[in-house]
């Protein structure tokens, strides 16, 4: 069975070969911000199948830094770093996945959502003040803005 | 793991006293449910088997070996090749007092354990309390009210992603759609080394070397994943599993927590792995049976489909097709305009910009940032491009929430309902003046000319294709036989401008010098490929071959040569037009022209029409043929 596969190795060669020339390499060269974490180290570029010796059910132990912290539940700041590019865009956007997930992870109920989104639409500017900002400066001013805010703020009281 | 060893030989001494003083009772109890086990025979019950990823079948236990290549996954010192000892191991190990907590059987084999207390209706009073504390602290962390299959699907330009990949995904009813970034993936794939080199992964893939395991991990980073690097579609199947079923995979994934299996690029790959997991959670379905030989990941979403099990489709598409999404929202004059945008923020403040109305800015904006992290896909961050990516944020930012509204992504063909990637065809023809009948047989996947509901247009990949001719006045003989061949034809835009190429390599009959012989050869080539119209494109692509030939001078003959053709597509009909040659060294050339036609009579049917001539020095001849192709 597994003798029928070996004529087959060009192919596989040639696969792996063909998605780098498709520009796959290694790395992470997406992210926007130069402070962004979380993502980097976690994403293996080259192929679909391959994964990580010590990240096998690490996400949900903190062995990764993938521990809940603060306030936030789920996957915690972590998972607001990893998704920071994707989430500038929504906030420039006023809408998007990426939002609603941050929106989840501070617990902001289904009704507040909207509120969320275009309050955080309107603070583009001081979420994301430059392209250097770091995750944890974004975070910080997420929870500014929504302290400021009547409806949101009750989402950081403890 | 050292601290874990210690402290369980401490405990050792210290219990021992008191063990021996239970042991008698236990025995006992152990001792009927083993009988009670041994009597109902469900060692051989497929739940059991399945939660030990045997194979095997029979009513003698020594005919099972499980694929499970791990220790830690057996208690008994034979159980991975005896399913009858390892289940009176497991009965025995959960009543151990000599280990408490995380370590105890009952805490590392909960769907056991379940199934176990379930079919034995056993008294789960006698069994020792233990506490399982990071087992209900993950259990915490996975919301796991609905399972989804995930299928991401090709990369245009990459035929060699055409096999796809599956993971399963476990959602969370709460927050249902707004929190599948947080969803919890499980992902079955090899243990790889980081950096290691691509052709010995190739090589360790398809020979065995690698381990597998299941990992999980937030849904999000398949998505940045798949969707934005790879520029992979993404296909969402919610499967019908029932409470008791998902709490069955989510139990036994605990499991497998790390556990070793042996992984294969072929058939013991990730999709293969999951069917396995679905027939944990459903035990009457057989998903597996059907790919020992390979588990083609496309193919093994049409088995969850036809077992029923599949509830609704949900399509993500990738930046890459939502940024042509939006392109078509634009007219074409504003092309110009995003191009420019995406390299000169001063375009802003241009008249042919600034004149234009609101909605359209904010469309143009969003397009041309888009279209600027599309480059930067797996490059190293410029700070320029980083810059001017925020000044585009920043000034999408400027125009109100909700101002741009595009027209809704069209949902394509799902992959699953294309043709089945293994073909049979059945042809007549006449060749070099010769009658034939041909018999082809192609292990996967699709050519430009097949029936294109499901599959890209212009990606071609077939691994084993083999064409038997029987001639008149002559035997039967091989014809041809790729061993791959992968032809990619993505047409280039203003935005993208991919490489068409080519790559296919076997054996092939060829008429050289007045000889026709089997050859073997290795071709390859690239080029560009163009869309003309909607459902036409062309394309050029350079060639180079290597040949074996008796009939040349060299044992191996270099040769150059070029093809161009035309595909064109009609719906329920490709037509594909092609113009090849090649000049070898040692002076003999080859000329052809091919012309074929398929037409498509359903999903898994077609008759195909092929009409060749070539022209060499000395001859020159036609082969044309009439087939129809089953597709399976």
């Amino acid at each position: 069975m597994k003798r029928m596969l070996a004529g087959l190795v060009l192919l596989s060669g040639s696969s792996v070969a063909m998605a780098s020339a498709g520009g796959d390499g290694c790395g992470w060269g997406n992210a926007l911000f130069a402070g962004q974490n979380g993502t980097g180290p976690h994403v293996l570029a080259a192929t679909t199948n391959n994964t990580f010796g010590n990240n096998t059910f690490g996400m949900t132990f903190g062995t990764n830094g993938c521990s809940t912290t603060g306030k936030l539940s789920y996957g915690g700041k972590n998972a607001v770093a990893a998704i920071m590019n994707e989430f500038s865009e929504d906030v420039a956007r006023g809408e998007g996945d990426a939002l609603n997930t941050v929106a989840v992870l501070y617990g902001v109920e289904p009704t507040d959502r909207d509120t969320f989104a275009s309050v955080m639409h309107e603070n583009f500017a001081v979420l994301f003040p430059s392209e250097d900002v770091t995750a944890d400066e974004m975070i910080a001013s997420i929870e500014d803005v929504m302290k400021a805010d009547s409806t949101l703020a009750r989402y950081l009281e403890s | 793991m050292m601290p874990i060893l210690i402290i369980r030989c401490s405990l050792l001494i210290i219990l021992t006293a008191s063990i021996s003083i239970a042991q008698a009772g236990e025995n006992k109890v152990i001792a009927d449910l083993q009988m009670a086990a041994q009597k109902q025979r469900i060692w051989q019950s497929a739940v059991w088997i399945n939660l030990l990823h045997y194979d095997g079948k029979g009513d003698l236990a020594d005919n099972y070996e499980s694929e499970v290549n791990d220790r830690r996954f057996f208690i008994a010192p034979d159980g991975k090749t005896n399913p009858e000892s390892e289940l009176f191991a497991t009965l025995a190990a959960f009543y151990k007092t000599d280990v408490t907590g995380d370590e105890h059987a009952q805490c590392k084999f909960i769907a056991r354990l379940n199934w176990l207390k379930q079919k034995l209706s056993f008294d789960t009073g006698s069994l020792p309390v233990v506490h399982c504390d990071k087992y209900i602290e993950w259990r915490k962390h996975v919301r796991s009210d609905s399972v989804t299959l995930i299928f991401p699907a090709y990369n245009l330009n990459s035929p060699s992603s055409m096999f796809g990949h599956t993971l399963l995904r476990l959602d969370s009813a709460e927050d249902e759609g707004n929190s599948l970034w947080l969803s919890t993936a499980i992902n079955f794939g090899a243990d790889v080394a980081a950096g290691e080199n691509s052709i010995l992964y190739a090589f360790k893939g398809l020979v065995g070397g690698y381990s597998g395991m299941f990992v999980t991990d937030h849904y999000y980073k398949k998505i940045q994943e798949y969707n934005r690097i790879e520029h992979r579609d993404i296909w969402e199947y919610k499967l019908n599993l029932t409470v008791g079923e998902t709490e069955r995979i989510v139990t036994h994934l605990w499991e497998l927590q790390d556990m070793n299996f042996d992984y294969y690029y072929f058939d013991e790959n990730c999709s293969y792995r999951l069917l396995e997991l679905l027939e944990v959670a459903r035990p009457e379905v057989d998903l597996t049976a059907e790919f020992k030989v390979t588990a083609v990941p496309v193919d093994t979403v049409r088995a969850i489909e036809n077992a029923d099990m599949i509830e609704s489709a949900v399509y993500r598409p990738s930046q890459s097709t939502f940024l042509l999404h939006l392109l078509n929202q634009v007219p074409e004059e504003s092309h110009d305009l995003v191009i420019e945008l995406s390299k000169d923020m001063s375009v802003a403040r241009q008249d042919a910009f600034t004149s234009l109305p609101e909605n359209q800015q904010s469309i143009i904006v969003d397009i041309a940032y888009q279209y600027l992290r599309h480059q930067q896909t797996n490059k190293v961050r410029d700070p320029v491009i980083a810059k001017r990516s925020h000044q585009l944020l920043l000034l999408l930012n400027s125009y109100s929430k909700g101002l741009a509204e595009t027209a809704p992504i069209d949902i394509p063909v799902s992959p699953e309902q294309g043709h089945g990637s293994k073909r049979l065809t059945l042809g007549l023809g006449k060749r070099l003046g010769n009658n034939y009948a041909e018999l082809g047989l192609k292990m996967s996947f699709h050519d430009l000319e097949d029936n294109e509901k499901g599959f890209f247009r212009g990606a071609q990949i077939n691994i084993i294709n083999l064409q038997i001719r029987t001639e008149e006045n002559e035997g039967v003989s091989l014809y041809k036989l790729d061993l791959i061949d992968i032809f990619s034809l993505t047409p280039r835009t203003r935005f993208f401008k991919p490489l068409a190429w080519k790559i296919y390599t076997g054996f092939e009959r060829q008429l050289t010098n007045g000889v026709d012989q089997l050859t073997t050869h290795v071709t390859g080539g690239a080029g560009g490929s163009w869309s003309l119209l909607k459902n036409s494109q062309v394309y050029a692509l350079a060639i180079g071959r290597l040949e074996y030939n008796k009939q040349l001078r060299r044992a191996i003959e270099p040769a150059i040569g070029f093809t161009a053709g035309l595909l064109q597509y009609f719906g329920p009909t490709t037509a594909h037009l092609d113009f090849s040659g090649e000049q070898f060294t040692d002076g003999i050339y080859r000329l052809r022209a091919s012309y074929i036609q398929n037409i498509v009579i359903s999903t898994n049917h077609s008759i195909k029409l092929s009409a060749k001539y070539e022209w060499q020095e000395v001859d020159e001849f036609s082969d044309v043929q009439l087939s129809y192709q089953y597709y399976f």
